[in-house]
């Protein structure tokens, strides 16, 4: 087994799993709300980027952007069903609400692109070569490139300057904010759009490695919630070095041990990391909390 | 006479059956300093938070606020804060997570308004400390400093009204009167106030105008020098309930 070839994979796969849990970051530091149906967020973004390539012929790009809005469109429609409970902070209603959102855009998805398995070819994809004896391809390089940049301009954007600011106000004190002047209703609707847009990202980017079916999404449910619970809740930069290092060690487990129990090792070390880390590895950059 | 420059109309508010706050009329005309005291659980508090539409809880509230003449009791609380009401609440809430220069870069005035907040310089000219104590966190300050900066950041906001929730709570005595002469210092013809004050002798010093709540209703309400005497007052200073 090439070991080169493995911790390309790992990278890859890491910043692919960073990028899908990146919303969901977000939306807990700041907001302090969950959403249970980010998986299907993700599949309804897949099946989107591949019909406007694959049915109405758009350019890939194109595609992504679309993509996008869908995942924007269903945020805000989530948003504008749950404010009341978002304002109550309702988790366990937000909790079961999302779930069922779910599970309606699964519904949905069988309806309009049907049940058969679909894959989801990008004109990166079939572009590879070889780098220090391991095989890459272009698809997977934008995967790095998107989710390096995304991190970066998330990270110093809360960081810095007054969105930054504003969403830790809400993120600490909502009601406090409103005091500032800050519609925090207009941030709620931002940071769920902002979750929607960049799950869709993540599910144009990512997607392609995979068959695209209605019932994907479960598993990049999880993976999202060990990164973003790995990285300490909320973090930017914790998400972003968490979902690598889960990335790395499930492609070092699968090709090294057992590709059937990668999943279950990284609950093992999630276990292993918040025993001795309650708060995960908060490496600032915090949306939130 | 003068247009209040904010009034408010049957303000009544219930938490699920209990009325806490039933006021048929309340006015604060430009330039005035009025004070709101009562007894704990007179609905100073209540009342508040009430005209800029704002709770910790979920309360029922009801009535007209006008602003400069402007019906704004429908409207959220950031909006009330755009066209002019500020409030700083009970125990000079600030953002713990916040620098004391995040604190104050967080409120301005929206662009438009045609009013003007205070600037750095005169927050520091006003609290002098709060330029000292700059980087540090909102969770760093002691009571006192945490109240000059909910006041900084409110008085950033540029407000034509600003409702001060207790702003002497914890603090020394001998700081008490200091403060409330702060908020006197404030007030002039672009900022009026609305007092709330438990402190009834040291408020009674400093407002124009004094408002006695009692259960929610306002009991007796008239200048500070005529309120002086009264035995309603009077009792109030001793904490005493008023038959």
């Amino acid at each position: 087994m090439n070991l080169v070839q493995q911790l390309i994979n790992g990278v890859v796969l890491g910043h692919a799993y960073a990028l899908i849990a990146i919303g969901w970051t977000v939306l807990l530091g700041v907001a302090r709300l969950v959403n249970f149906g980010h998986g299907q967020i993700y599949m309804l973004a897949a099946f989107v980027t591949w019909w406007a390539t694959a049915s109405l012929g758009l350019p890939y790009p194109l595609a992504i952007l679309l993509a996008m809005g869908a995942g924007v469109l269903v945020g805000l429609v989530m948003q504008a069903a749950m404010l009341r409970l978002t304002f109550a902070q309702d988790l366990v209603s937000i909790m079961i609400v999302t779930l069922g959102f779910g599970h309606l855009m699964r519904g949905v998805a069988g309806l309009v692109f049907g049940g058969n398995p679909q894959v989801l070819e990008t004109p990166l994809s079939l572009v590879d070569f070889e780098l220090a004896g391991a095989w890459v391809t272009g698809q997977d390089l934008l995967i790095v490139a998107a989710g390096i940049l995304v991190f970066v301009l998330l990270h110093y954007g809360l960081e810095r300057g007054s969105l930054g600011r504003t969403a830790r106000m809400v993120a600490e004190d909502p009601k406090l904010a409103q005091l500032a002047g800050i519609d925090v209703r207009r941030v709620y609707f931002a940071v769920f759009a902002f979750e929607g847009a960049a799950v869709a990202l993540a599910a144009a980017l990512v997607a392609p490695r995979t068959p695209i079916l209605t019932s994907i999404g479960f598993e990049e449910v999880i993976v999202t919630f060990v990164v973003v619970v790995l990285g300490g809740i909320g973090s930017v930069a914790g998400s972003y070095v968490a979902g690598l290092g889960l990335g790395v060690f499930t492609a070092l487990f699968g090709g090294f041990v057992s590709p059937a129990y990668a999943t279950t090792a990284a609950f093992a070390v999630l276990i292993v990391v918040l025993v001795l880390r309650p708060g995960g590895l908060s490496l600032g950059g915090r949306a939130g909390r | 006479m003068t247009r209040p420059v904010l009034e408010a109309r049957d303000l009544r508010v219930a938490y699920g059956g209990n009325v806490a706050l039933d006021i048929p009329r309340l006015a604060v005309a430009p330039g005035e300093l009025v004070g709101v005291v009562g007894a704990n659980g007179a609905g100073k508090s209540t009342l508040v938070n009430a005209l800029l539409g704002w709770s910790r809880g979920a309360p029922s509230v009801s009535g007209s606020v006008r602003l400069d003449g402007e019906e704004i009791g429908a409207r959220p609380p950031h909006a009330r804060v755009a066209r002019g009401l500020a409030l700083v609440p009970e125990g000079g809430a600030v953002f713990l997570r916040l620098s004391v220069a995040d604190n104050l870069a967080a409120a301005n005035v929206p662009r438009g308004s045609g009013r003007r907040g205070y600037d750095e310089e005169e927050v520091y000219a006003l609290f002098p400390r709060l330029q000292e104590r700059l980087h540090h966190a909102g969770s760093a300050l002691s009571g006192g400093e945490r109240q000059m900066l909910a006041i900084a950041r409110a008085l950033r906001l540029g407000p034509r009204v600003l409702l001060l929730d207790e702003p002497s709570i914890g603090l020394a005595p001998r700081l008490v009167s200091e403060v409330l002469r702060t908020v006197r210092g404030l007030v002039g013809p672009n900022l009026s106030v609305l007092l709330v004050e438990q402190n009834v002798r040291a408020a009674i010093e400093v407002v124009d105008r004094l408002v006695l709540l009692e259960r929610g209703r306002i009991l007796a309400e008239g200048p500070a020098a005529a309120m002086r005497d009264d035995p309603r007052i009077l009792a109030a200073y001793l904490g005493e309930a008023v038959a």
